[in-house]
């Protein structure tokens, strides 16, 4: 009983000191709440006497995203900033969990009306149709529209139209071991350029160490996000995940089939990739044990600091054209009052103006959206710092939108099947894309 | 079984750069004491803890009291149409959690339109909607069947009321189920992270495992030793109350089924 006791008092103690603790931890942290972090005192309290006429009051609008850990605080830095230097407008910043999170959230606040004046969202343009949201297209200007890479615009399309604004972005990028290269007699100056030079490198790559018979090192493996390699390499051999008018997924075409019968030999027939282990390959390349990684450009800041290795990264290599999928999120402005949708969309501005997004890339490695960018003097110290980075800013010119449909989950999710069937040998490449696609295109309302 | 927990506090005092080494490495070489500091303040924690707890404990109270009155009824008492009542309450049980989300956050937004103390991010919004719960009602009522009907007849031939029967006798009888329930109730309500994601949007009203996904990056830039830390602690007030109800619990599982 005594021990029962203790446990209870414990919990009775851990109760009265959470509660004890709350008048402090409503101080504002400068990491939430911005509302009540400097910029207020600008706004209530100026520091001139109160004879002079209060400035007129700024438009309060609320911003929700969902970026987490370290990237999360980059966006509220950035808010905090903004705050500081608006006249005309307060921002109150709300974190919303992840992308899948936020367009929960999302979808109950349109239905509730109870939208924020500016959201981050993946995937966004399937709010497309909602009605809740101004479309990106009527407001930004014409210089914005030549500035932003043509492949971020048509990430944002629903129907043809921009409906929302390009944010942080990423793409698939080619990870590769120099010294492995070293070591196996490549130039580590020269990664593969086209899928051929891709098989003959993984080969060299491709080592069995203690003499059992199975690879210890391999050439090259894939991150789990499988089905956004094989929409590269689909795109790459010339081939198109959605039809023109969006009315059903046609990746079981030749060019497609071709491209998953690529991705299968270099399991089966070339033997440069272990069968279904992409949990692993991102461990295994900071291991050593990689000698090529696809994966995502946001990986490159964990990399270079993790690896005991020389990193390279290169483009992804291309077959009858090059072709890097983009990847994250987008800004929303959301139908409120006048007055804060202008509000709104000068934040969105701001957020995405060659400075903020030349910072944005350089604290976290999501990629430039602006052509103005490469040209920024603060560009150069970056690359001088962090060579590799060069490259995520020169494959822009070949950046390609896979595009966002209502049923993209849904596929991506029977690509990376069709990939599993495929690196298992329990399907052909032809059989596996027809059964993904005709899931999908029942699901889209058609044949 | 003990595993998983083994490793959460092992990854917690690692690096970043270790958490994936391979061979999995079950001491880590160094001790890294600051990731639980790094972890603590990167979230407003201890408004998170008050919240979760004080959330946690009044859906637990609730769900206890109302569940027994419910369960009580359905066992003890015989009315037209019971069964088919228990029956309608047990398919309740049925329904995917994700189907009754956007109902019940219109239902709190309009409730908040007539009275704002009632509508969303408020406490309100995030104890309400878990005040009952038909497997509570199902528990107790198996539990409640066992009494003996001639406890009931001694204790009518008395002068025992109803109300009394149930609180002075049902009751003390039942702990292991009441204890279970608790429990279940307790780490379904310290667990849930959706509904409170959805309902508030303050940072005052929110609980621990919005806190935890602070440390969940988007893409894998997840600070995992933090996450593991974090994790460490916000899981201490649930291995709290299960110690505390430990026997109780062992006993409610043993006992159901075996007639006294």
């Amino acid at each position: 009983m005594t021990a029962r006791k203790i446990l209870l008092i414990s919990l009775l103690v851990m109760i009265t000191l959470a509660a004890c603790a709350t008048p402090t931890a409503e101080a504002p942290k400068a990491t939430v709440a911005p509302t009540t972090a400097p910029a207020a005192p600008a706004t209530s309290a100026p520091t001139a006497v109160a004879a002079t006429p209060a400035p007129a009051p700024k438009t309060k609008i609320t911003f929700w995203y969902a970026l987490s850990g370290a990237q999360g605080k980059v966006i509220e830095d950035m808010v905090t900033k903004y705050n500081q230097t608006s006249k005309t407008a307060q921002v109150e910043v709300i974190f919303q969990g992840s992308y899948a999170d936020i367009a929960q959230k999302l979808t109950a606040a349109i239905t509730a009306k109870t939208v924020p004046d500016v959201a981050q969202m993946g995937g966004a343009p399937t709010l497309g149709e909602s009605g809740a949201i101004v479309p990106v297209a009527d407001l930004v200007s014409d210089a914005d529209k030549k500035d932003i890479f043509d492949g971020f615009w048509d990430y944002n399309k629903f129907n043809g139209k921009v409906v929302s604004m390009p944010f942080n972005n990423s793409t698939p990028m080619l990870y590769y071991n120099k010294d492995l290269f070293i070591a196996a007699g490549l130039d580590p100056n020269k990664p593969p350029t086209n899928w051929d030079e891709l098989v003959t490198a993984a080969k060299a790559l491709t080592k069995d160490t203690n003499g059992d018979g199975k690879p210890d090192q391999w050439g090259f493996n894939t991150h789990t996000d499988t089905h956004w390699y094989l929409s590269a390499m689909i795109m790459q051999n010339g081939g198109k995940i959605l039809s023109d008018d969006g009315k059903k997924v046609i990746y079981n075409s030749p060019e497609g089939i071709e491209a998953l019968q690529f991705w299968g030999d270099l399991v089966t027939k070339n033997k440069v990739m272990p069968p279904n282990q992409h949990a692993q390959a991102g461990a295994d390349f900071t291991a050593g044990k990689l000698g090529m990684l696809m994966r995502s450009s946001t990986f490159l800041a964990t990399v270079e600091k993790d690896a005991k290795f020389k990193v390279g990264v290169a483009i992804l290599p291309g077959k009858k054209i090059k072709s890097v999928p983009i990847g994250g999120a987008s800004l929303l402005v959301f139908k409120t009052t006048a007055e804060r949708q202008k509000a709104a969309w000068e934040f969105v501005q701001w957020m995405t103006n060659a400075d903020n997004s030349l910072d944005l890339f350089i604290q976290t490695n999501y990629v430039p959206i602006r052509k103005s960018v490469a040209g920024l003097p603060a560009v150069k110290d970056f690359i001088a710092k962090s060579p590799n980075s060069e490259v995520l800013i020169k494959q822009l010119e070949f950046a390609s939108a896979i595009p966002i449909f209502f049923e993209l989950g849904n596929s991506d999710e029977q690509l990376r099947k069709a990939v599993e069937k495929v690196e298992l040998g329990s399907g052909t490449a032809k059989d596996a894309l027809d059964v993904a696609a005709s899931v999908i295109n029942k699901a889209l309302g058609g044949p | 079984m003990i595993l998983p927990f083994v490793w959460m506090i092992s990854t917690s005092f690692k690096s970043q750069s270790e958490v994936f080494a391979y061979p999995p490495q079950w001491i880590p070489t160094e001790f890294h004491w600051q990731n639980y500091v790094q972890a603590w303040n990167a979230a407003p924690f201890p408004r998170y803890f008050f919240n979760s707890v004080v959330v946690a404990l009044a859906v637990t109270f609730g769900d206890l009291f109302t569940s027994a009155l419910a369960a009580y009824a359905f066992a003890r008492m015989k009315f037209p149409g019971r069964d088919a009542i228990f029956l309608i309450y047990l398919s309740s049980l049925m329904i995917p959690h994700q189907m009754t989300i956007l109902p019940s956050f219109l239902l709190l937004k309009n409730l908040g339109d007539l009275w704002a103390p009632l509508g969303l991010d408020t406490y309100f919004a995030l104890i309400a909607p878990f005040l009952a719960s038909a497997f509570g009602v199902f528990l107790l009522r198996q539990s409640f069947m066992q009494i003996p009907n001639e406890l009931e007849d001694a204790a009518i031939l008395d002068g025992c009321g109803r109300a009394r029967f149930l609180w002075e006798i049902v009751i003390p009888l039942s702990r292991p189920a009441l204890a279970t329930l608790a429990l279940f109730t307790f780490m379904g309500n310290w667990n849930s992270y959706l509904w409170p994601l959805i309902v508030t949007n303050s940072d005052t009203l929110r609980t621990v495992q919005i806190g935890l996904r602070y440390f969940i990056g988007q893409e894998g830039a997840s600070q995992w030793g933090l996450l593991m830390a974090a994790a460490v602690f916000v899981s201490l007030p649930v291995v709290l109350i299960y110690l505390i109800v430990q026997r109780q619990f062992v006993q409610g599982i043993a006992s159901t089924g075996i007639k006294q």
